[in-house]
């Protein structure tokens, strides 16, 4: 630690392309409709909350990653536990999107390829470049990140045409009961997801900068899941946007006499690879850190694996992952995106870590 | 060494990566037009139109007798329980793998459209090869088949003369152009019924395309004519620069519509619909005049646009009487005004919105302004 740092913007771009994620296949808050704007719009604010409260935790106990600060509240055992369970998660998480990644590319491009090969080629790619630290993690996020949003743009920009711009009415059509649920899944994917930023966070070269960043990347996020949104909406209008398996998809593939299939891959390329490296280096520097192995990259080749594995093992079919995402997730994240920060945040507003002497 | 290693490694993985999925240009059949249509029996039959590259005149210049004997495109049709399985069935009789991702005009039969459409599409909704920007058509009195075997005399891929003559009718406003993505967005939209444009066959080297075929529940109820289609449009809002002709005592009048918009309502009094509201704006310039009047002063122009005015009117007035009393269909998507500002209403009305639409009184209000009179001012006659 202390040695290896990130600048302010690389780790705006790291946790904003983590944010994005997988979120851009599946369409955020596609089940409350016409209602969708809205959803983001309460699961934004949360959001915000949340990975402020992350990064508080991070700002009260400087210099220390997630797997030192559970040792040092909960004490060496149940810390342990604790950091064991939340390494799972994050590898769980890792495996998730490779899933989400490897079923898009199969149905929309590549039928006739294996899934499992498409997964271990991105798999090489991925181990390739956490092993490559932390520094190159937030250099790839500088140099790919920014093309997600602008592609985004141009995409709806070259779309949108003479549609319908009420389409997203009428305002709660079937009651606030699916805009909640909605809100509550995306709040869980991709917002809280945002936990394993505890263990990149003491990379942080300016310390003070922290909530800044975390909180304008959160905004910037929230505001092209709105873009998304009712780039989708007004282009497909309502009554279809179930419909589609990968909604996204469907709309880049409208444009008329052009291809922009590829370029849609291109950004789900980036946003997804950005997530898996962070939740796989999450998850390799905290096991490292559990065992005090000097070196993490020793780790970084089976964790991969293993999460790869877990990802074709975990769902037999195409609904099981979506029916995952959007129910399951939720109530799975809670002890590690609700509860068990929140009562470190608790811990540490008690107790002031002392500052380890050897730092900054 | 270790990096040269995993550098190969790379290489390599990208490369397979590409080839898995990969199928050569003469591996496949490149299909023009698919042709949908179902039999007696209730049994699907697909028709397929195939362009072999190689026949394809390169100049328009070359007389097609030099350019070999094959023929440039070939139809072949099969017969099956669904859309996939006749088209895998029809295997045993072309070639090659039958390339969909090209297929420029989709025709559907009379037959399959009466039976209902809704469900029966789901395959090319479904496949990731299916082209999304197709043009889709019915044929009337006539098969997909007939239609597709038509030796166009104007463009060697009969396929691609269907589709211009397509365009051009679309901008006229006479036919409503219908992609394969807004005919899903329809089937799947409850406040609006379908339409689809109509081609017939003229003769051995001629289509027609004109008209529209009106759905209800996704099932062909009917027909409307040109002019119907006409007004129509309008009030959907998708008219491109039709030119509209219409004649005063002594004289005959063409305007070419420059631009236009259409907006629909409906008026709710005491939480039930009571009329049904349409206004349309236009723009247009005279286009041919014909006739002994001169034209001079703004009160000639505004005798023109109100004549303009009262053609619209009369072509949208027909459109919604045959919607209403003949085919009872919601085409013109009164029903998503109705959904957007009247949810309530709306979940109540939801299934009988049809019958209820039929009922309405409607106003119709029709702006129009003549902006400019082409080169000359009056018409053309010897001075007096």
């Amino acid at each position: 630690m202390g040695k290896t740092r990130i600048s302010g913007i690389q780790l705006f771009l790291l946790i904003t392309g983590f944010l994005l994620g997988s979120r851009l296949i599946i369409s955020p808050a596609s089940e409350s409709k016409t209602d969708g704007w809205l959803s983001i719009l309460i699961a934004g604010a949360g959001g915000i909350l949340l990975v402020t409260m992350y990064a508080s935790i991070a700002l009260l106990n400087p210099s220390r990653t997630l797997v030192e600060i559970l040792r040092d509240r909960f004490g060496k055992i149940i810390g342990t536990i604790v950091a064991i369970s939340y390494i799972w998660y994050f590898t769980h998480l890792a495996g998730l999107v490779f899933r989400d990644f490897g079923s898009f590319l199969v149905t929309t491009t590549y039928p006739r390829t294996p899934m499992e090969v498409i997964i271990a080629i991105f798999a090489l790619t991925i181990i390739y470049a956490v092993n490559s630290g932390i520094e190159v993690m937030g250099r790839i996020s500088e140099i790919l990140v920014p093309i997600v949003p602008v592609l985004s743009l141009i995409i709806g920009a070259s779309i949108v045409t003479t549609h319908d711009f009420t389409a997203f009415l009428p305002v709660l059509e079937n009651g606030i009961k699916p805009v909640i649920k909605a809100s509550l899944n995306l709040l869980a994917f991709p917002f809280g997801e945002a936990v394993v930023f505890l263990m990149i966070f003491p990379h942080l070269n300016k310390m003070k900068s922290l909530i800044k960043i975390t909180t304008f990347s959160t905004l910037s996020v929230i505001g092209l899941f709105l873009y998304i949104f009712f780039r989708n909406i007004i282009i497909l209008e309502s009554h279809f946007l179930d419909q589609a398996t990968f909604v996204p998809h469907l709309t880049s593939v409208l444009f008329p006499g052009l291809n922009l299939e590829p370029l849609f891959g291109v950004i789900m390329i980036i946003a997804g690879g950005i997530k898996i490296i962070s939740a796989i280096y999450a998850a390799v520097m905290g096991l490292s850190q559990l065992i005090g192995a000097k070196d993490y990259r020793t780790f970084t080749t089976c964790i991969v694996a293993f999460s790869v594995i877990l990802s074709i093992w975990v769902h037999e079919n195409i609904f099981e992952v979506f029916n995952w995402a959007g129910n399951t997730w939720f109530y799975y994240s809670i002890p590690f995106q609700f509860i068990i920060p929140l009562i470190l945040l608790f811990l540490s507003l008690i107790k002031k870590a002392d500052p380890k002497p050897q730092d900054l | 060494m270790k990096t040269n290693k995993l550098a190969i490694i790379f290489v390599l993985s990208i490369l397979l990566a590409g080839c898995w999925d990969n199928t050569d240009l003469t591996d496949i059949n490149i299909v023009t037009a698919l042709g949908i249509d179902k039999d007696e029996d209730g049994k699907i039959i697909v028709t397929v139109q195939v362009v072999e590259p190689a026949a394809v005149p390169l100049t328009s210049s070359s007389n097609g007798g030099g350019a070999g004997q094959t023929k440039p495109v070939s139809v072949k049709s099969y017969k099956g329980e669904t859309i996939y399985d006749a088209l895998i069935s029809m295997k045993s009789i072309v070639d090659k793998r039958l390339f969909l991702s090209t297929v420029q005009v989709l025709v559907l039969g009379e037959r399959f459209c009466k039976d209902g459409i809704n469900d029966a599409l789901d395959y090319l909704h479904r496949n990731n090869q299916a082209e999304y920007l197709a043009d889709v058509l019915v044929a009337r009195g006539t098969s997909p088949e007939q239609i597709l075997n038509i030796q166009a005399d104007m463009d060697v891929i009969s396929a691609l003369y269907i589709k211009g003559t397509v365009e051009n009718t679309a901008v006229r406003a006479k036919v409503e152009r219908k992609m394969l993505i807004e005919l899903f967005k329809e089937i799947k939209n409850k406040c609006r019924q379908i339409t689809i444009g109509q081609i017939t066959k003229l003769d051995g080297k001629t289509v027609k395309t004109e008209g529209t075929a009106v759905f209800r529940d996704g099932k062909l109820v009917g027909w409307l004519d040109q002019y119907q289609t006409r007004g129509y449009l309008f009030v959907a809002d998708k008219v491109g620069n039709p030119v509209i002709s219409f004649s005063a005592p002594e004289s005959k009048i063409s305007i070419e519509i420059i631009q236009s918009t259409g907006k629909k309502s409906v008026i709710f009094k005491n939480g039930e619909p009571a009329r049904l509201s349409v206004q349309i704006r236009l723009e247009g310039n005279i286009g041919e005049y014909i006739g002994k009047e001169m034209l001079s002063k703004p009160e000639d122009i505004h005798k023109i646009e109100k004549m303009l005015s009262e053609e619209v009117k009369k072509e949208i007035n027909m459109a919604l009487n045959k919607a209403q009393k003949d085919y009872s269909s919601d085409i013109f998507g009164f029903g998503e005004y109705v959904h957007k500002y009247y949810p309530k209403y709306w979940k109540k009305a939801m299934d009988e919105w049809n019958d209820v639409f039929s009922r309405l009184p409607a106003d119709i209000r029709v702006e129009a302004k003549i902006r400019h009179t082409g080169l000359i001012k009056s018409p053309m006659k010897k001075d007096e």
